[in-house]
């Protein structure tokens, strides 16, 4: 495959993965929590590169979801013994992660050697640096999700909707929560490679906010969510690869922002320019 | 953890509440309540507001965990009575713009009998369709719920919750702010449940309907103050050891108290 392919497909897939889960962040206001996993993320790529003592991507990534787990752990238990607010709990929980991340990062790169080139690209992403295994590994997450949601599709639909209903039923809502935040977890941490942790969480929220604004039902919104989502993988990796300079990750995102304000201001019936005619 | 051959615990009763005591960290919102519900009645549970009646009923449907006592349905624990429990939580819990149907959401209260792997198929689709003729929202099925007034809203709600078909029925507040054509829709459906052996435990805030509507009576202020048949239950003396100050609010009058 020739390098541009490999980042189209890796863009598109990425896209794809982030944008099928998305709906379930946004339609359970889980938003903010996929901005706090993918920057509580980055002490965890620094830790795990500090113990493996190279660029070992598996080391990296194996540190970011712990770290993001550690992360929705302490938020949980902010939640559970203090009177703060889950907005504010996930406001500190992020921040303090993020800082921490950003001063083991700077003490890593001060401490200088070669082995520590390139890991500031986890802050915005390098999509270029990605490869075929990569691909493989996405194909293969993509696989995974598609699995996931097709066997519980019900379930998670009635969690979306009403939690406390389904908790009355006496549905596996924990286990479908957790299973969801598990693989909105993995699909973050594999987008950080691609996109960064400062923007990943766009790649999640983006698709399927424009997608609701075109489509009435849960099943159309994921299906369209997931295309918009590798839409704007493959244009910005695409675009990005038309000029010298051009960043893939923020122009992804940027795309992905005016997929957005399109569906915001022209779908039908949601849409402003509709509803003002 | 009950096993399913346990003894039976005050069978006899639709619903057997005993020293049950819940709190959120802080002072308790319900203090040893014990109450008893026998089956085949329609009850409202009244108090002011912060009285515990919305706990009362999440802690009935294990939504929050008591810190003591026992709950009973026909004898039973909830997690062996699960499915003769059906529930209608208030409207306004949900988001109505989440992108589904009416027919679907109704297919929802038949979740927990198709257990985790089997999808909804014809013969549920038959059943919303029912539960949704006998609440008059047939032509509403496929419509998206973000089109339904608050009244349409409520009432799928109870469409929802009659496919369950459930044996005891708990409704939070569900005539909460509907139009007078839902309120008589709901009240027919409540009292055809109860006249075919259903128990059906309602929160109510309108003093004003209790007498005409209900039959049985359970009055919280943090505790129990009154339970029983609302003919004897429902007395100027339980009403103002459940309101207090508030009472003054009330017109004996306009609530068939007399004069």
């Amino acid at each position: 495959m020739s390098p541009l392919l490999t980042v189209a497909l890796g863009t598109a897939l990425l896209g794809a993965l982030a944008g099928a889960l998305g709906p379930f962040a946004v339609l359970r206001k889980q938003s903010l929590m996929g901005d706090v996993l993918s920057h509580a993320a980055l002490p965890g790529i620094c830790i795990g590169f500090l113990v493996a003592q190279e660029r070992s991507l598996p080391a990296l990534l194996a540190g970011a979801l712990i770290a993001g787990l550690i992360a929705a752990g302490l938020i949980q238990l902010i939640l559970r013994f203090t009177r703060i607010k889950p907005d504010a709990a996930m406001g500190i929980i992020l921040s303090t992660f993020f800082a921490l991340g950003v001063v083991l990062l700077s003490h890593i790169q001060h401490s200088g050697g070669a082995a520590q080139a390139g890991l500031s690209s986890f802050l915005f992403g390098q999509a270029a640096a990605m490869l075929a295994s990569d691909v493989t590994l996405l194909s293969a997450l993509a696989a995974l999700v598609l699995l996931i949601l097709a066997t519980f599709w019900k379930d998670l639909k009635l969690v979306a909707f009403d939690r406390d209903y389904a908790r009355a039923l006496g549905r596996p809502v924990a286990a479908m929560e957790s299973l969801l935040a598990a693989v909105t977890a993995i699909a973050i941490v594999a987008g950080l490679q691609v996109v960064g942790v400062v923007l990943m969480v766009a790649l999640l929220i983006a698709p399927a906010v424009a997608a609701r604004q075109w489509v009435e039902g849960l099943l159309p919104m994921v299906l369209l969510s997931a295309l918009l989502g590798a839409g704007a993988g493959v244009s910005g990796a695409l675009l990005s690869s038309t000029a010298r300079g051009l960043a893939t990750g923020p122009v992804i995102v940027l795309v992905a922002a005016g997929l957005v304000l399109l569906s915001i201001l022209f779908a039908p019936r949601r849409g402003l320019v509709w509803r003002r005619a | 953890m009950t096993t399913p051959d346990a003894p039976l615990h005050e069978p006899h009763l639709a619903l057997h509440v005993e020293d049950l005591t819940v709190g959120y960290g802080g002072a308790p919102v319900l203090l040893d309540a014990d109450i008893d519900i026998p089956p085949g009645v329609m009850a409202a549970i009244v108090g002011p507001n912060g009285s515990g009646k919305s706990t009362f009923l999440k802690s009935c449907l294990g939504l929050v965990r008591p810190a003591a006592g026992h709950i009973r349905f026909f004898g039973q624990p909830l997690a062996q009575a699960r499915a003769r429990v059906g529930y209608v939580p208030q409207r306004s819990t949900v988001d109505w713009d989440f992108p589904t149907t009416v027919i679907d959401v109704v297919t929802m209260g038949l979740y927990g009998r198709l257990g985790l792997f089997r999808r909804p198929g014809r013969a549920e689709r038959e059943k919303a369709l029912k539960a949704l003729a006998d609440l008059g929202m047939l032509d509403y099925a496929d419509r998206q719920i973000g089109q339904l007034s608050g009244g349409q809203q409520q009432r799928v709600f109870i469409a929802r919750a009659l496919v369950q078909e459930a044996d005891l029925y708990f409704l939070d507040e569900p005539m909460a702010g509907v139009d007078a054509t839902t309120e008589a829709a709901i009240i027919a459906i409540l009292q055809r449940l109860r006249d075919a052996g259903k128990t059906v435990v309602v929160v109510h805030h309108d003093l004003s309907t209790v007498k005409r509507w209900f039959d049985w009576l359970i009055m919280l202020n943090r505790r129990v103050v009154a339970q029983g048949p609302v003919a004897t239950t429902y007395t100027r003396d339980n009403l103002r050891a459940a309101y207090g100050g508030q009472l003054a609010v009330l017109d004996p009058a306009d609530h068939g108290l007399g004069p």
